[in-house]
């Protein structure tokens, strides 16, 4: 489904992406991890085109590199950034609309109202919310308020940044069973953490980045299980990288 | 039966999986092992220079001397305590070869080698008895560990004769024989001393590895038990059996180019050999984390055959080895450089190395190295029973240093090369 080749990307003279090849194949769930500053966030965002890159982004065979941001979220592509980034004076129903800002005409007013109920049901709690203001959820629910807005632009492939950033582990486990949920709903999940535990738990394969490099991919379980190779590569980054914070 | 479409979807998923793994492969080469980087700041090349498959061609070699210098741990790219096997052999260079294993590498391999076995139509319900030299213990070990893991029946092997093997055979009702050509023939010469004939035996397939096996050996086997024969492709400093494996439609080998990216150099100059022009196998890993292995030159001649093949396998195919590009020849399926023979001879005379001559033969299936030694003035000063003693040492010494079998003639002159 998402193929890279070779990718790079530079901010200013330093090099964030040095040759990254990886791919999402239709219905999985990968999981990129590394510490902090090992590019991950950079390959998403170069994925979304919000930063320039220079390799071959394929997604479904056509190549992504030429196509502005919003061509890419109309290709089927819907980021959920790193820290929420809700519009927190709007409510959580107007948060959503403005996810399917690009879907426009009459037919399609009635898909975004059937896709609102969708999330709803994938997320009870932003039904039970949905005339309060972002700002005033909690971090769970603003994450979920994140993913329900990404899901109302229809995407085929969900780039998630950091899902299980700062919240409770009880909320990690929610937002973890809700993404295993979207799978199974036929979205194609491609994750960054952290919390490489928590990721490749309910990931199939996943990729080990360092210093803007791919060190170690592989099946998820392999990964998970091998986690003392992970923290021979990954140094003493290590414990921030897989005990979670 | 494997259904090749689970393991590999296309061509094309499969090389962009080979370029993220063998990228990954080198970022954790340079990283992890000193060997490596300065082989590559040498040649001024990074991994991240690596962007597409062909490009291999601009990294350099490693062959068994870099093997032998970095003796025992230098290309460890893990740190030994997450590695949980430590394999040694005693390899053609001065130092054995000694290959580190972690668990993961292990689950792989294990993995792979059952693959292996699946495609020869090994299964569940199959009964493998295993029957190899002390010379090849870490190949009998891998083929038993991936037999085990298909959940087949297996019957490690053991040092019992030849005459209680065939009787654990029938009696067992083994239906898969691995063991190699030399020992397979061997046990078709015993099993006739011994009154016994192929209705005796459940035996369905064997499995012949370590040596090569000619069109007319494979037939005589095939015949004396009525059964289809099956080979593989290996070799010990890049894990072992399972590398690749012969395919029912052809012959030659279905190589693992999913774990390991096989390259034709022309042998003089390292170049990459025209598509199916003969050349040296060259093997780079793509998938073990502790002993990563880049464009290491086996010294085997062989062919690369892009063609699709009929029995449905997308795995490029190996051609049969048409012989060695260096020195080093196998005796039974262990390989041996002809230094090793005359070290030997000179640790057995204390220093003196008179001329001899080595040769390959036969007896009753097995192979044997017979050595002839030319009897000089140094030699001449013993006496007759000190000369049996040093054929008695000397066989000895290569049966408990290199695991092969002898036989050694003190000669007034060598006979010339016939």
């Amino acid at each position: 489904m998402l193929q890279i080749r070779n990718l790079f990307a530079y901010y200013g003279q330093i090099a964030a992406l040095s040759g990254v090849s990886c791919h999402v194949n239709q219905g999985e769930i990968v999981a990129l991890i590394g510490a902090n500053g090992a590019g991950k966030t950079t390959l998403l965002n170069a994925i979304c085109g919000l930063v320039h890159a220079r390799g071959k982004v394929t997604f479904q065979g056509e190549n992504l590199l030429q196509v502005p941001p919003e061509g890419i979220v109309a290709r089927g592509i819907s980021q959920v950034p790193e820290g929420r980034q809700i519009f927190a004076p709007l409510t959580v129903a107007d948060n959503l609309e403005l996810g399917a800002y690009l879907r426009q005409g009459r037919r399609q007013r009635q898909e975004i109202a059937a896709d609102l109920q969708w999330v709803y049901t994938l997320f009870p709690r932003l039904r039970e919310r949905r005339q309060q203001t972002a700002g005033t959820l909690s971090g769970g629910e603003q994450q979920m308020l994140a993913i329900g807005r990404a899901l109302m632009a229809k995407p085929r492939l969900l780039l998630l940044d950091e899902p299980s950033l700062g919240l409770a582990p009880v909320i990690v486990d929610t937002i973890m069973a809700a993404i295993v949920n979207l799978r199974q709903q036929g979205v194609t999940i491609l994750m960054v953490e952290q919390n490489a535990r928590t990721a490749l738990s309910i990931a199939d394969r996943g990729y080990v980045l360092e210093t803007g490099r791919v060190l170690l991919s592989g099946p998820a379980a392999e990964l998970l299980h091998d986690h003392q190779v992970t923290r021979a590569y990954l140094g003493k980054d290590y414990k921030e990288f897989t005990e979670g914070r | 039966m494997l259904d090749w479409r689970q393991e590999i979807p296309s061509r094309e998923e499969l090389e962009l999986l080979q370029l993220e793994r063998l990228q990954s492969t080198l970022n954790r080469a340079y990283r992890q092992v000193k060997f490596y980087r300065r082989l590559f700041d040498d040649h001024q090349i990074r991994p991240g220079d690596i962007q597409d498959l062909p490009q291999i061609a601009r990294l350099p070699f490693t062959t068994r001397a870099d093997l032998s210098h970095n003796y025992p741990y230098g290309l460890f790219a893990v740190p030994l305590r997450e590695v949980v096997r430590i394999q040694s052999s005693p390899g053609t260079a001065a130092n054995p070869v000694v290959v580190g294993y972690t668990a993961g590498d292990l689950r792989f391999w294990r993995e792979l080698t059952a693959r292996f076995f699946r495609s020869a139509g090994v299964g569940k319900d199959d009964i493998v008895q295993i029957i190899l030299s002390a010379g090849l213990t870490n190949w009998a070990r891998d083929l038993k560990d991936g037999a085990e893991h298909l959940g087949a029946s297996v019957i490690p092997f053991s040092n019992l004769n030849f005459a209680k093997q065939l009787m654990v055979m029938r009696d067992y009702k083994t239906s898969v024989l691995v063991t190699t050509p030399s020992y397979a023939r061997h046990l078709l010469e015993v099993m006739a001393t011994m009154g016994l004939v192929a209705a005796d035996f459940s035996l369905k397939q064997a499995v012949l590895v370590a040596e090569p096996l000619t069109p007319a050996v494979r037939q005589e086997i095939a015949a004396g038990w009525h059964i289809t024969i099956n080979t593989a492709y290996g070799i010990t400093e890049v894990m072992g059996p399972g590398l690749a494996f012969s395919c029912p439609h052809n012959d030659g080998f279905h190589f693992s180019e999913d774990h390991f990216l096989p390259e034709i150099v022309v042998p003089e100059t390292g170049a990459p050999a025209s598509p199916g022009e003969v050349g040296e196998l060259v093997i780079t890993t793509l998938s073990t984390t502790a002993f990563p292995l880049v464009r290491f030159r086996t010294g085997d001649l062989t062919t690369l055959q892009p063609e699709a093949c009929p029995c449905g396998c997308p795995l490029i195919r190996l051609g049969n080895i048409v012989g060695r590009c260096d020195r080093i020849f196998s005796v039974g399926g262990i390989k041996v450089h002809p230094d090793q023979i005359a070290n030997a001879i000179r640790e057995i005379l204390a220093g003196h190395t008179p001329r001899h001559r080595l040769r390959l033969s036969r007896d009753a299936g097995l192979t044997y190295l017979d050595i002839e030694i030319q009897m000089d003035e140094t030699l001449f000063a013993d006496e007759v029973k000190c000369l049996e003693a040093i054929s008695r040492r000397l066989r000895r010494h290569l049966r408990e240093n290199l695991g092969i079998d002898s036989r050694v003639a003190l000669v007034e002159k060598i006979s010339p090369t016939p």
